[in-house]
């Protein structure tokens, strides 16, 4: 598939990235030639200098052949007009990274069809909401939705005294028939598995399960973990992800405090945000931290635009006793680090944005797609179609590869947790669990 | 700083006052006051030589400055109130020039305290030069030639600014020109539907000119020495209560209700004012009915909400001698006095929205010693409010104690006792009329002597133009360009 991405900026440099990884052909159009020369020599890509919303740039890049052109440069604007040039010399998706809220509103007088656009993706947003549900699912070091947020696949370990350590996933099932998660991986000293009905789960392992939201908030007890409510949440910094984070907070009546340590920045926000406190202060000042409650905080995010000051931040919050600490971070050198460390979780900017466009771009009809910071593997949403391979087959016969497993299947409104004799059809979307060695087999029983 | 063109705008002014005094001539002569119309006319014709002349003989190119705006808008007032003095004079209605300004600068200021101990024996012609004198300064005569003269262009805005009451005015239209209009278009239907109220209630048609007039201006003049007590017709009352309120509403809102757009509850300054009024009311009314000073429940809450609309949007009818009140309900009303109208209205005081913001910040000053790296952002409603604005209203709200601080320090060197003194002060910074003691409920300041009202005369033009407008002329960088050195 050719794809011709507009921005070589962060987030366009690491989809280039991603898609010429999977055997995408891959145009980079980016203003800058310093920044298009760097691409050129990092990547398999093809660059071209020059203003992705001209016309003539976009017919230099063979638009009209593309399946997709992602405008993903940091002007609202120019992604606007890309996309709509792209559209009219005939692409054939249309994604557009949009920030301004106004762009993206329901209530806008240009509704996103009328723009000819198929995903607006707003990475400030898409990190804050990502971040919100890590917040929420106490546990979790990981969450992911599908389904439109009626599905989540949810990581966490398996605490001393949980009641699940010991035991065989058959038995497990039988136990919790009436409860519908399905166990998509286990982690075990750095091992990713996908689990048979007779592997056990032991303290210390990493899980991974697929489940009803609503039923969500019953699995950190059974892993070991305490109930808890999200009341208190300190945002240290004031990144546009920290302010999104923020109204999310407010829209839910969770108590917010957000810091910065420019002053010009805290009244910006002060000004936004009527029901936070916010607070002009370095992220890093033990002391401030303490006499502003951190310790026994529920939840203490990170998020002042640089990785190493968030590590720190993060580090100083556990150390006073905040429950569960998030932090932002965008290298991904150091996202391995983080559960070492003992921060509970870590959200990336970069690749909460790079999946949100993923999800869209697939091979076959993929509607969603989560990689997971921690390991190795994808979980993806598919839908079937007229001629796939699977369709119409009882699950046990298909011969689905080791490495991956159904997680659920959705069938109008309802949610299947498949059994061995559960058959696919056609229109079903079902989502997978897949390692990378498993996800180009199960890609081909899609298609 | 030119000063041709500030006199140019002046005496232009002066031709609009003179042809509204004509008119108190013309009424007058309805009446069959032929000495009275000729007065009235001479003065008229006074102000309009003078004006004129001055008009002629200056010329007005280019902007106004934001110091010539000042300027203007201050000197307009005094010449204004000093020409409006003639009527008085010239019909031999007070003999006192400083008397006369007194009364013309309570006039145009909207305040309604008068050196009159009986006015019933008045003409009708200065009746309703009286109470006319309300209704222009009301809105505002520089508002008024904004509406009617395109001719001060750009500069129109520093002049709007500067005589409408509030910390930041607002446009409802692109043009300030139509702005303005709207404004005195909204002012007279009011004044309009108020008559015909009063009309359809048995009032005659004279009173019920005046009284609108004094009403939607939240002056306070009236054509009866009892003021609004002299109807005893509770409706008359009502009708009365209901346009105070109103005109101490911000215009724009009702501008706005009337194009089909009502915001009134979206306002948080209005549901400020509103509830504080209403809050007011409720507790006089209890404190009465409980004191015994009325037996029934409907006078007790009218004449509780009228004395509370009266003060709060600095109107300053009576209904009923709030001095023999018990001295709770008293109190309420005289805190009342710090409040004024809200913002875009025709009241004065401080005005709703500064006591509010005021408020705001003070708890987040509480607040901030609890968290002291806190950064917090007073509010109106959804608004933030920007630091500069909320140091200007703490400025405003300090100057104006001040005033009424030093006001009722040399009312009290002059001999008043403390609370004549301080009701005196408040009364007239605030633009309210009736104060407490010598000049409460049922009093007036015909006994003050004249150096007393030429200070309070003064304090009632500071108070009417929001303190900085007047003040900033006694700076010495106003008149002098800064040195610059390059």
């Amino acid at each position: 598939m050719r794809v011709v991405i507009v921005g070589a900026g962060e987030v366009g440099f690491h989809l280039a990235q991603r898609l010429s990884e999977e055997d995408h052909d891959v145009v980079l159009i980016e203003t800058d030639p310093d920044r298009a020369e760097f691409a050129q020599q990092q990547l398999d890509v093809l660059t071209i200098v020059g203003n992705g919303a001209s016309m003539s740039v976009l017919e230099e890049a063979e638009v009209r052949n593309a399946r997709v052109i992602m405008a993903v440069t940091s002007r609202d604007e120019v992604n606007l007009i890309s996309c709509l040039t792209a559209r009219k010399l005939g692409v054939e998706y249309t994604v557009a990274r949009i920030s301004n809220p106004e762009y993206y509103n329901r209530s806008s007088v240009l509704s996103r069809e009328q723009m000819g656009i198929d995903l607006m993706v707003n990475p400030e947003r898409e990190c804050a909401w990502e971040t919100y549900q890590l917040l929420q699912s106490s546990a979790a070091t990981d969450v992911a939705h599908f389904a439109e947020g009626r599905l989540q696949l949810i990581g966490l370990k398996v605490l001393e005294g949980a009641p699940i350590a010991g035991r065989t996933l058959l038995t497990l099932g039988e136990e919790l028939e009436d409860r519908h998660y399905v166990t998509a991986a286990i982690v075990r000293d750095g091992v990713t598995e996908v689990p048979g009905p007779n592997s056990t789960v032991e303290v210390g392992d990493q899980i991974y399960l697929i489940a009803p939201t609503d039923e969500v908030k019953d699995i950190p007890p059974l892993a070991g973990h305490p109930r808890f409510a999200l009341r208190r949440v300190m945002i240290a910094g004031g990144s546009t992800e920290g302010l999104y984070l923020a109204k999310v907070l407010e829209q839910h009546g969770i108590e917010c405090t957000i810091l910065d340590r420019e002053r010009r920045r805290c009244v910006e926000m002060a000004e936004e945000l009527p029901r936070s406190l916010v607070l002009n202060a370095d992220a890093t000042d033990l002391e401030l931290l303490e006499m502003e409650g951190v310790s026994g905080i529920d939840g203490f995010v990170a998020a002042t635009g640089n990785d190493e000051t968030n590590l720190l931040s993060s580090l100083l919050a556990k150390s006073i006793g905040a429950r569960k600490v998030v932090s932002l971070i965008d290298k991904f050198e150091y996202l391995g680090i983080v559960p070492r460390v003992g921060i509970d979780a870590s959200v990336s900017p970069r690749v909460s944005t790079v999946n949100a466009i993923l999800r869209y771009v697939r091979r076959g009809r993929v509607i969603t797609v989560a990689s997971l910071a921690g390991i190795e593997a994808e979980a993806i949403e598919f839908q079937v179609e007229e001629g796939a391979p699977i369709a119409g087959k009882a699950l046990r016969d298909v011969g689905f590869p080791k490495d991956a497993v159904v997680g659920a299947i959705l069938r109008g409104d309802e949610i299947i947790v498949p059994r061995g004799d559960d058959r696919i059809l056609v229109d079903d979307d079902v989502i997978v669990f897949a390692l990378p060695a498993a996800i180009h087999d199960v890609e081909q029983m899609f298609s | 700083m030119s000063l041709r063109k500030v006199a140019n705008v002046v005496g232009l002014l002066q031709v609009f006052v003179a042809l509204f005094m004509a008119s108190a001539a013309g009424v007058a002569a309805i009446y069959g006051e032929a000495e009275s119309a000729l007065a009235i006319l001479a003065a008229a014709a006074i102000t309009f030589t003078v004006g004129g002349a001055v008009y002629k003989t200056t010329t007005f190119e280019g902007d106004v400055t934001t110091r010539e705006g000042f300027a203007i808008v201050t000197l307009a007032w005094a010449a204004t109130a000093i020409f409006g003095a003639l009527p008085y004079l010239l019909t031999g209605t007070l003999g006192s020039p400083v008397a006369a300004v007194f009364e013309a600068m309570s006039g145009f200021t909207t305040t309604g305290a008068t050196v009159f101990s009986e006015i019933e024996g008045l003409s009708h012609g200065m009746l309703f030069w009286r109470s006319l004198t309300h209704w222009l300064g009301g809105m505002g005569i520089i508002v008024l030639v904004i509406a009617i003269l395109p001719y001060l262009g750009v500069g129109g805005m520093q002049l709007f600014q500067a005589e409408v009451p509030g910390p930041t005015p607002e446009r409802l239209r692109p043009r300030i020109t139509q702005t303005a209009k709207l404004l005195w278009l909204v002012y007279v239907g009011l004044t309009l539907v108020q008559t015909l109220l009063y009309v359809a209630g048995g009032v005659g048609w004279f009173d019920a000119v005046n009284h609108s007039f004094s009403t939607l201006a939240t002056g306070g003049f009236s054509t009866r020495d009892a003021s609004l007590a002299a109807f005893e017709s509770p409706y008359i009352h009502w009708v009365t209560i209901a346009f105070m309120y109103l005109a101490g509403v911000n215009f724009a809102l009702h501008f706005k209700a009337a194009t089909g757009r009502p915001m009134y509850v979206r306002d948080q300054e209005w549901r400020f004012f509103t509830l504080l009024l209403l809050g007011a009311a409720a507790v006089i009314a209890a404190l009465n009915l409980t004191a015994g000073s009325y037996d029934a429940i409907e006078p007790a809450i009218r004449h509780g909400l009228f004395q509370s609309a009266a003060i709060i949007t600095t109107t300053g009818f009576v209904s009923a001698d709030y001095e023999s009140w018990v001295p709770g309900a008293q109190m309420v009303l005289f805190t009342l006095f710090f409040v004024g109208g809200m913002a875009g209205s025709t009241g004065g005081g401080i005005k709703a929205v500064r006591v509010l913001l005021l408020l705001k910040h003070t708890l987040n000053e509480i607040r901030k010693t609890l968290h002291p790296r806190a950064i917090l952002v007073a509010r109106i409603g959804r608004k933030p409010i920007k630091e500069d604005v909320l140091a200007h209203v703490i400025g405003f709200v300090v100057l104006y104690l001040l005033l009424c601080l030093s006001g009722a320090l040399v009312m009290g060197l002059l001999g008043m006792d403390p609370l004549t003194a301080i009701g005196a002060s408040i009364a007239t910074v605030g633009n309210v009329g009736p104060g407490f003691g010598a000049v409460g409920a049922t009093d007036n300041y015909g006994w003050m002597s004249e150096p007393a009202l030429a200070i309070l005369s003064f304090l009632m033009l500071v108070g009417r133009l929001e303190i900085y407008t007047v003040l900033v002329l006694f700076h010495r960088e106003t008149w002098k360009a800064r040195r610059s050195y390059h």
